[in-house]
């Protein structure tokens, strides 16, 4: 066969070189193939045009080698051939040409062809566009290794010598010095001081801060100043600060969005462990690595299980569409989703563009990708790949040793009590039948049964049903059967009226018999979905011999609910007899009369069912709860992945054995046995010193939050196609110190915020030296003075919210719950929809819904949190302006702050209340100019509100909608 | 300070007669912000109203006519059925559903419509069908998201954002992409968000689904607990404290900045008193109402929705989607038991998008504003479980286009015999975008932005521009 294969484009070529131009098949193909294949075929397969799949048809090597799915086709066997499968359309991933089938006789031209030995004499490959060539490893900046510091390049040599106080004063000196720039003068200490505290705590200084700041920087400037730091870096505020930075970078949500949005009940727990983990400092190597195999790492207590297993929250949490149909799909892009956020947020890298084709700009290849795929595929992120609406994983978390041992005995007699109830409920199933309460044997009208019942003459029927009244305990005239033939062609469906919007138990009454089906298909549709499940007609049904419960169901008033029965499937007679729908109220009523009415044995049975059922529900809400988190598991057969081509799931190509990307080396790079899914090794990866990106990158962004854009300005791209370092030695000096210093975010950040380079004014004092700078630096690349920058949602808000007293600083925890994650229970989304924001806690705790977001996120540049944001987009737009004007939240904060500022008992002058003002808003005492605007507008006049509340409610508004409110100097 | 003040305006007022693209400044993470779009061709439409039938309006049941359903009512053939494909990867055997509504042919066109849709089907010399639709996405989620966004399960920008990015507004004193009545599920903001298109771009909401359209409003316009003289007096105060903060940036490129700010004041406070005026359609005339059917039931809110629209593409918006949706995960036209509800629903919105093209067509702007109705996906022709209704069918169904640059009367793709599947002239969602896109001036390959670093577009590496459409 091999040889068949090999040889024959040899045969063909020979044939064709010996005097093949009259050879019919060679006729034909000119005649026919060729005009066939240039009209419908080039137009996306040819080197003229686009090569699309990698597969040209515009010469004879093109199909042989065929694109990414292999050859194109197999010359002499048109069946096996993938050409002819693409164009016969039975293959519904595979249809060419996409927008119309061929005629069948241009089909079997083809065949034909094929069949023929597919002769073809295009021998020369057209020229093909040139195309963009990767970057390689050996080139690309970032995958260098870190340059070592030596005693020159740690410090580099400047002029100035008076003017660095850190290393990193030097570097950033030594440039401006090269390109004749001088830095500006330092910050004035109160603009230093706002500056710090938004950007270590993201809340302001309080007026007091400032005054008493002036007073120590006269006396000490820079022991005021350190002291300064060490208090706020050690303060919550700056691990809750720094953590919104973290979350940001983790695409942190409280729900799905998407489709269908699912609530994530336990993602408040991860926030939580960013913000402690900050707060004491865990080094960033050991939180990512927590992030990618915490469940895989060994513990020495149950704290720090916990830690773990809430880290893996990370992998959860991206915005899955949990309701895709196609499950293999949903895997491969949770996988993508996953691989994107890890490439991006921790090394600069844009994987998921090789899940396609090989990275077009960077050394990322395809096989890297699905080297890391397999990893994460080995990685269980779902409950399980069935489930119509999927789930995520949540793992029960370890307690403190102090409450386990009375949690184990909580969780042992709850066990008992649910074996207790099961025995109970079967009890009770198995004595309900003999309690008839209704006539027995006697037809029952519908109208003597409470809530909406629905005859079978009331359905829709399909099919050859037959009328029936044999078994005379039926509901109405009679019931239904399908005489067990006509299989699959009978249906019945039941449109309820349903008057109210609400649950209701969903019931269906049958005659029952052991001839009748054990597997009687029945699907609801309901507010909330569908729902299929089969009931067995052959046994009596448990209500009154004559129902059977399908359980409870939401339904909308006037909706398009319905139940409907088949007989699909089924082997034994369907009947069919009534459909009743009970809302709560009318079943608790029921539910009583039916139990007085039965025999005692089963009034007891059933009243042990309650009381048991009472007992478990105390129970739970008693002691200790077992806490539950969003995490992923290993996968029990971990296994390598096979390349998918061009990203589809159903076109594989050769496995790839799991591994991290080739380019991006470190020595002894981690094996992966063969029995895990390799995410600890990939952590190790990652998180390696001598990896070239991972602490360059988190350098970066640190640097960023601080200066205002980052040594590599596009911080989340380190690839060819983002920014190269401004200061490439410097970079590379912070990485290694940062390394060396054990990872710490708080050392990293005292270290940057030390500097006189962080210390320096945004705005000019002296505009000579501005002048000269601005010309030749008007980016400020260089850093001859602070970014001005702005605030984002968060600074802005929370600053708000100092200003009018009203900030609840309540310290962690969660702060909205969603009791319902069921996907099919409108409560899972109303939880969202519904949602009212009103809490005033740091907005870092405000509810992370991805439809549903705080309107002051939406206006304020963070509406959608649904991938990592390395930096916030900084827009100026119209509906912030009308925010700051006419939003209820603005004029009620301003309205509580004019209030505080006018209870103020140490303020007692207007002139006192305006400089109050100033410093509380925009760090800054007013100039006189604006100090006499304010007095001027402060006095009541005829055609404004009179009150001294009103007014200064208003000049308070007016302030927070200033642009220097929103900025940071 | 008069005279401060004073200045100030007369800037505000230099500044005022550009585009609110050039207002809303915004400094990019990205170091190399693209140059403004500009049309790539002499466009043939100016604007474009999208009217969405949420839930999947039938094909087969309003323009794709099938005598072969009718001849084969209640007999089973096996299908591909997209929702069992995508769990089990098999086939199932159906029971084929006739068509419920009768079908003729109308107009000088012939084009076949039924009943569904009385008053559409009597402009149907003005319609385009385009009846070989296909598309991603089986469920209501991914595949609302694809045709919003291009695609069922990444995050990417809404078509609104990219138009309004590619030719921002034509109007200072309005947003340029607005959706009225949108729903917060299959998707919700996802439908008009930016993604990571700068947020100016964002599609403007006007009120929320199963809100009545009465209510509909932009944000944060009024501010009810102020007299007009007290507004006027505190927005003065913000100029001159604005004029203060000014001089203290002056001699730096935070200039800018500043002015970007003190521009969007300026721009809110027009919108303020703008917006409610192009939003009130008590000026319009009786029988203008009349067309719409407003105030008549059923036709009353949809009707305002669309008189809105109409209002708005007057007014020079760019993209405007008028929702026919509520806010649940099977949403208005998802009829998978009860296919006769489909009447309730068109009796809603059927008098009212004829009307809307009446009315466009009567003031000349039918010329130069595209029309588009569709839903994310079609129908199966066959019933759902074998009951009454029909269960979702994105592989064949039926959207129309009308006005600015289609063909009038013209129909244009096929379906298999069942109306199953497209199989004749096939026009992909992505297909679509790119055509309105075209249309609008805009080539759909050529209208990137950098993001991730890579180029980023709506129709992602696919599309064709469908010629035969185009007058």
């Amino acid at each position: 066969m091999d040889w068949h294969r090999a040889a024959l484009p040899l045969l063909i070529l020979s044939l064709l070189e010996s005097g093949a131009q009259s050879s019919p098949e060679l006729d034909h193909f000119e005649r026919k193939v060729r005009p066939l294949l240039v009209e419908h075929c080039y137009a996306c397969h040819s080197a003229e045009n686009k090569i699309k799949g990698g597969l040209r048809l515009d010469h004879r090597a093109g199909w042989e080698t065929g694109g990414d799915s292999g050859p194109a086709l197999t010359p002499g066997s048109p069946d096996s051939s993938r050409l002819l499968r693409a164009v016969s359309y039975d293959d519904r991933d595979l249809k060419m040409p996409p927008k119309q089938k061929l005629a069948p006789e241009q089909i079997e031209t083809l065949r034909q062809w094929i069949a023929n030995g597919a002769p073809d004499p295009r021998t020369d490959a057209p020229l093909a566009k040139s195309k963009t060539q990767a970057q390689t490893a050996d080139t690309l900046w970032s995958f260098q290794p870190l340059a070592q510091p030596t005693p020159e390049t740690r410090s580099p040599a400047v002029q100035n010598t008076t003017w660095p106080r850190d290393p990193v004063d030097h570097h950033l000196l030594a440039a401006l010095e090269k390109n004749n720039l001088h830095p500006v003068n330092d910050a004035p200490p109160e603009t230093l001081l706002r500056r710090l505290h938004l950007d270590l705590t993201g809340l302001p200084p309080t007026p007091h801060d400032l005054t008493t700041s002036a007073t120590d920087s006269i006396r000490n400037p820079q022991s005021a100043i350190r002291n300064r730091i060490d208090s706020l870096l050690s303060s919550p505020a700056f691990a809750e600060r720094w953590a919104q930075h973290w979350l940001d970078i983790t695409r942190f949500a409280e729900s799905s969005g998407g489709g269908r949005t699912l609530p994530f009940k336990d993602a408040w727990r991860f926030r939580d462990y960013i913000i402690e983990s900050l707060h004491t400092d865990t080094p960033l190597n050991q939180i990512i690595t927590e992030h990618i195999a915490g469940d895989l790492l060994t513990s020495n207590d149950s704290t720090q299980r916990r830690r773990q297993l809430t880290a893996t929250a990370f992998l959860a949490l991206g915005p899955t569409n949990y309701e895709e149909q196609d499950k293999g799909l949903l895997r491969m892009d949770i996988i993508d989703e996953q691989l994107e956020t890890i490439g991006r947020s921790f090394m600069g890298l844009t994987i998921g563009c090789a899940r396609c084709h090989d990275h077009k700009f960077d050394p990322i290849s395809t096989r890297d990708y699905y080297a890391l795929a397999g990893i994460l595929r080995s990685t269980q992120t779902l409950r399980n790949y069935t489930d119509n609406v999927a789930h995520w994983v949540d793992t029960p978390l370890p307690l403190d040793p102090a409450l386990e041992p009375e949690m184990r005995v909580k969780e042992t007699q709850l066990a008992t009590l649910n074996t207790q109830l099961k025995t109970i409920t079967a009890q009770v199933k198995k004595l309900q039948p003999s309690a008839d309460t209704l006539p027995p044997d006697k037809p029952i009208a519908p109208n003597k049964l409470p809530g909406i019942v629905l005859d079978d003459s009331q359905a829709k029927l399909v099919g050859p049903w037959v009328q029936s009244t044999s078994f005379p305990n039926y509901v109405g005239a009679g019931y239904i059967h399908d005489a067990k033939t006509s299989k699959g062609d009978c249906t019945a469906t039941f449109t309820p009226t349903i008057p109210k919007a609400g649950r209701y138990e969903v019931r269906v009454a049958f005659t029952a018999s052991p001839t009748r089906d054990e597997k009687v298909p029945i699907q609801i549709l309901h507010a909330d979905g569908e729902e299929d499940l089969t009931i067995d007609q052959s046994t009596t049904p448990p209500i009154d011999s004559r129902f059977v419960s399908l359980g409870t169901y939401r339904f909308e008033k006037d909706g398009a609910g319905f139940i409907l029965v088949s007989n699909a499937g089924t082997t034994g007679y369907v009947t069919l007899d009534a459909v009743w729908l009970l809302d709560e109220a009318t079943l608790a009523t029921e539910e009583k009369s039916r139990t007085a009415r039965s025999n005692p044995q089963l009034a007891t049975a059933l009243a042990e069912q309650k009381r048991l059922q009472k007992e478990i529900k105390t129970l739970e809400k008693t002691g200790p709860n077992r806490p539950e988190t969003m995490s992923v598991l290993d996968d029990a057969s971990p296994a390598d992945c096979p390349i998918h081509i061009r990203g589809n799931i159903r076109n594989l190509g050769p496995t790839v054995p799991r591994g991290f990307i080739q380019a991006a080396k470190i020595p002894n790079t981690p094996a992966i046995p063969a029995n895990q899914s390799g995410r600890r090794q990939f952590a190790e990866w990652i998180t390696h010193p001598q990896n070239p990106l991972t602490a360059r990158v988190l350098v970066n962004r640190v640097w960023m939050h601080l200066f205002g854009e980052g040594l590599v300005r596009s911080v989340d791209n380190f690839g060819a196609t983002g920014d190269t370092p401004t200061h490439p030695l410097l970079l590379d000096h912070l990485a290694h110190d940062f390394i060396a210093d054990g990872w710490s975010l708080k050392k990293l950040v005292r270290r940057l915020v030390l500097t006189r380079a962080y210390q320096l004014a945004s705005l000019p004092a002296n505009t000579t030296d501005w002048q000269t700078n601005q010309t030749t630096d008007p980016d400020n690349k260089l850093l001859w003075r602070a970014h001005r920058r702005r605030l984002d949602a968060h600074a802005l808000r929370d600053s708000i919210l100092t200003l009018s007293g009203t900030l609840d600083q309540t310290f962690l925890g969660p702060n909205v719950q969603a009791t319902s994650v069921d996907p099919n229970s409108g409560a899972s989304q109303n939880l969202e929809y519904d949602y009212v924001f009103t809490d005033t806690r740091r907005s870092l705790y405000a509810p992370a819904f991805r439809n549903k977001r705080l309107d002051f996120f939406e206006a304020f540049d963070f509406a959608d949190i649904n991938g990592p944001i390395g930096q916030r987009t900084r827009s100026t737009i119209a509906p912030q302006a009308l925010y700051f004007l006419n939003h209820p939240f603005i004029i009620e904060q301003s309205t509580a702050a004019a209030r505080r500022l006018l209870a103020d008992k140490t303020l007692t002058t207007p002139d006192a209340r305006i400089t109050h003002l100033w410093l509380a808003t925009l760090g800054r005492p007013p100039n006189p100019t604006e100090h006499q605007t304010a007095l001027t507008f402060l006095i009541p006049s005829s055609s404004s509100p009179t009150t001294p509340q009103e007014l200064h409610t208003h000049l308070i508004q007016t302030l927070l909608a200033t642009a220097d409110f929103r900025f940071l100097d | 300070m008069q005279t401060r003040r004073h200045l100030l305006q007369t800037t505000a007022c230099g500044f005022g007669s550009l585009a609110l693209n050039a207002l809303a400044s915004q400094s990019s993470p990205i170091s190399h912000l693209p140059s403004p779009i500009f049309p790539h061709h002499q466009p043939r439409a100016k604007r474009v109203i999208f009217l969405f039938m949420a839930g999947g309006v039938s094909h087969i049941d309003s323009f794709d006519y099938k005598p072969k359903l009718i001849q084969n009512d209640g007999v089973a053939f096996t299908f591909d059925d997209a929702r069992t494909v995508a769990k089990t990867g098999k086939r199932a055997s159906m029971r084929v559903m006739k068509p419920l509504w009768e079908f003729k042919q109308r107009g000088q066109s012939g084009l076949w419509a039924s009943d569904l849709f009385p008053h559409m089907a009597a402009m149907a010399d003005d319609l385009c069908l385009v009846k070989g639709m296909h598309t991603e996405g089986v469920a209501h989620g991914p595949a609302t998201l694809f045709l919003h966004t291009g695609t069922t399960n990444f995050i990417r920008p809404s078509m609104g954002a990219w138009i309004n990015y590619g030719l921002g507004t034509e109007n200072e004193n309005l947003p340029g992409f607005v959706s009225i009545s949108p729903s917060l599920s299959n998707g919700g903001p996802r439908n008009y968000g930016t993604a990571f298109l700068p947020s100016r771009y964002q599609g403007t909401p006007l009120g929320r689904a199963g809100q009545p359209a009465k209510e509909a409003a932009i944000k944060n316009l009024q501010n009810p607990s102020l007299s007009a003289s007290a507004k006027a007096r505190q927005f003065d105060l913000l100029r001159d404290l604005h004029s203060e903060q000014l001089q203290r940036v002056q001699v730096t490129t935070q200039h800018q900045e500043v002015e970007a700010v003190i521009q969007s004041y300026e721009l809110a406070w027009r919108l303020q008193s703008n917006a409610p005026h192009t939003l009130d359609i008590d000026t319009e005339s009786p029988a203008t109402k009349k067309l719409y059917g407003i105030d008549e039931q059923p036709t009353d809110n949809f009707g305002r929705q669309c008189l809105m629209a109409r209002r708005l593409a007057e007014s020079g918006v760019r993209f405007i989607q008028v929702n026919y949706t509520d806010n649940s995960n099977n949403p208005a036209w998802d009829q998978h038991s009860n296919m006769p509800k489909h009447k309730d629903h068109a009796l809603a919105v059927d008098k009212p998008i004829a009307g809307l093209l009446q009315d466009l067509k009567q003031r000349g702007l039918l010329e130069d504003t595209l029309v588009w109705w569709g839903g994310e996906f079609g129908r199966t022709p066959y019933a759902q479980g074998n009951g009454t209704g029909r269960d979702h069918n994105p592989g064949g169904f039926c959207q129309w286009l009308a006005g600015a640059g289609v063909k009038p009367g013209f129909s244009f793709g096929e379906t298999d015999d069942f109306g199953h599947h497209a199989i004749a002239d096939k026009v992909h969602m992505h297909d679509m975008h790119a055509t309105i896109l075209h249309l609008l001036g805009l080539d759909h390959e050529k209208l990137t932005y950098p993001h991730a670093g890579r180029n980023f577009r709506l129709t992602d590496v696919h599309g064709h521009v469908v010629k035969d459409l185009l007058a």
